[in-house]
């Protein structure tokens, strides 16, 4: 479905001329229907990487497949769920859904009712007609959620989408995000720095530590949905999972001059 | 507009609106307690703001009839032959609504031009870093043109007549116009133009459906200073129409027939028409658009 080939991405800052290296040679595959969250310290790649998944940026070196194709540009078959809430303000909650809708060319009475669906299955129903700065961070993730499961994707790009909500929303969100997902079956890859999320979330967590180390463990979660968030198993994931990532260097990105060679010695600290 | 306290939508914050007594304003110095008495009805500041610069103007009349012994036109003599011409007394041969019809279309004709051409000029400027480089320059240079100096270049491309003034006006509207649509082009979150284009959109649904309604804010900002821009041009592009009508043309013709309440008259009209435009379409327009869409103005 979704296979990461020793992929790379360097980005170059225009002003310095500095090198940063955000990925490096990383391998990941993601099956069909699987639910795959990718699990790192902030500023390890994880966004750069549903980036080039997503088709917003291209590796520099590797290969990046999306089902057997190599990803050339952003299109509907991978809808993105951002964390900052992209809806567009100029439109209201149903024309946002709508958006894509139109650009697929469907007839407006198709549009109209697929519109309906999607905004009634998350929930926001009465708040067709409002806009986004009307509406609570929790709910403009829902209409996010909502306008790319309307295009029916193949994958789900989530890049840490409950990130900036308050813990409660949050678990609510988890859980309606799970009640799609058993009722609209596709692949999701989910970025987070949240460990609890992860295994409460997850087919499968896979570690991704600041360039040039990758995925540095692959960890299936076995656990039977649908699943307790506070049962002892969940518990005993997440404890195990917390001291792989204990091991890793806190908010680390490697930078360094072009030219210089590779050196596992952080030379920038860069925050969040 | 004026925010009359009467009237029956909630009034613009143009005026200070009533404070409570708050324990903060309490402890403010007795100065300033004084000011916010005196300014505290809002129609008190809107009548102020009318009466002042009236008297003034009727003062400097007065000082300069008794200084150089010239007519210069009273705020009441100007008013009176205001009435005569909304009566249908003919100024340079034309009724006042003639000359304000004739103004107008050649404003909204050159005014249309600009918009046209400075909108989607913007949004390529603003989209490409290479066009923006190659042109920006030259933008920057329009504007600093002085209206006046439009004359010779208007004249050399159309000769005399409507279409040189049409020029003018246009070519002045236009710099303001390119310069806040591509301002608002570069400002619109590269995370919309991902999320569109991760929803299929094509460039011209990215165009028409992402960066123009996200570069609007600005847009009006450009349309309002393009508009008043072209509107005060328009008395230096009608000094170079040969057809003898408009708001302009009859100012400038006061010179010879000497009436310099016909002239004032007309001033007064183009600074009317001018405040009506711009508070009464392209300032609320704006605050709308910003508002509705829950924008924070930037820049």
């Amino acid at each position: 479905m979704i296979e990461l080939d020793q992929v790379s991405k360097t980005f170059s800052n225009e002003e310095t001329g500095h090198l940063v290296q955000a990925l490096q040679g990383v391998d990941l595959t993601v099956g069909e229907n699987e639910f795959v969250c990718l699990l790192g310290p902030s500023g390890c790649g994880k966004s750069t990487l549903l980036n080039l998944v997503a088709g917003f940026e291209r590796p520099t070196a590797g290969r990046l497949l999306f089902e057997g194709r190599p990803v050339r540009a952003a299109g509907p078959d991978r809808g993105v769920v951002f964390q900052d809430p992209t809806l567009f303000p100029w439109l209201t909650v149903a024309q946002n859904v709508d958006f894509g809708l139109r650009n697929l060319g469907l007839e407006a009475a198709v549009r109209k009712e697929t519109v309906r669906h999607f905004v009634s299955l998350v929930g926001l129903s009465d708040f067709a007609r409002a806009r986004p700065h009307q509406l609570s961070g929790g709910m403009k993730q829902r209409v996010q959620l909502a306008r790319v499961l309307a295009l029916n994707p193949r994958a789900l790009l989530m890049d840490e989408p409950f990130g900036a909500l308050d813990a409660q929303t949050r678990d609510r969100l988890q859980d309606q995000l799970l009640d799609i997902w058993e009722s609209h079956r596709t692949t999701v890859l989910f970025v987070t720095h949240n460990v609890e999320e992860a295994v409460y979330l997850a087919d499968r967590v896979a570690v991704l530590a600041p360039a040039p180390d990758g995925i540095i463990a692959d960890v299936p979660i076995s656990i039977p949905r649908p699943r307790d968030r506070y049962s002892e198993e969940i518990r005993e994931a997440t404890m195990a999972l917390i001291g792989v990532l204990a091991d890793l260097p806190c908010c680390v990105l490697p930078s360094r001059r072009a030219g210089d060679t590779p050196s596992r010695a952080p030379v920038t600290t860069k925050p969040g | 507009m004026s925010s009359s306290p009467g009237s029956d939508r909630p009034a613009p914050d143009a005026f200070p609106q009533p404070i409570a007594p708050t324990a903060v304003g309490r402890r403010r110095g007795p100065a300033l307690r004084l000011a916010r008495r005196l300014l505290w009805p809002g129609g008190v500041t809107a009548i102020a703001a009318l009466v002042i610069p009236l008297a003034l103007w009727w003062g400097l009349s007065a000082f300069v009839m008794h200084l150089r012994h010239v007519a210069f036109p009273t705020p009441y003599e100007t008013i009176l032959r205001l009435m005569e011409l909304v009566r249908g007394r003919l100024l340079n041969d034309a009724t006042v609504y003639r000359h304000v019809a004739d103004s107008l279309q050649r404003w909204a004709l050159g005014f249309a031009l600009a918009v046209g051409a400075g909108v989607s000029s913007g949004l390529l400027l603003g989209w490409s870093r290479l066009l923006e480089r190659l042109s920006m320059p030259t933008v920057t240079v329009l504007q600093l043109v002085p209206g006046l100096a439009w004359i010779p270049v208007a004249i050399l491309l159309f000769g005399i007549g409507e279409r040189a003034t049409v020029f003018m006006i246009a070519v002045t509207a236009l710099a303001p116009i390119v310069i806040n649509t591509t301002a608002g082009v570069k400002g619109v979150d590269e995370l919309f133009i991902r999320a569109a284009r991760m929803m299929g959109a094509d460039d011209r649904t990215l165009f028409a459906r992402v960066l123009l309604p996200g570069s609007l804010p600005h847009l009006l900002s450009g349309l309002r200073v393009g508009f008043a821009n072209g509107w005060r041009v328009l008395v230096a592009g009608e000094m170079i129409v040969g057809t003898g009508t408009g708001l302009g043309y009859s100012i400038i013709q006061s010179r010879w027939t000497l009436d310099y309440a016909g002239a004032f008259v007309c001033i007064a009209i183009i600074c009317a028409i001018g405040l009506l435009v711009e508070r009464g379409i392209l300032l609320p327009l704006e605050r709308r658009t910003v508002e509705r869409w829950g924008l924070a103005r930037t820049g």
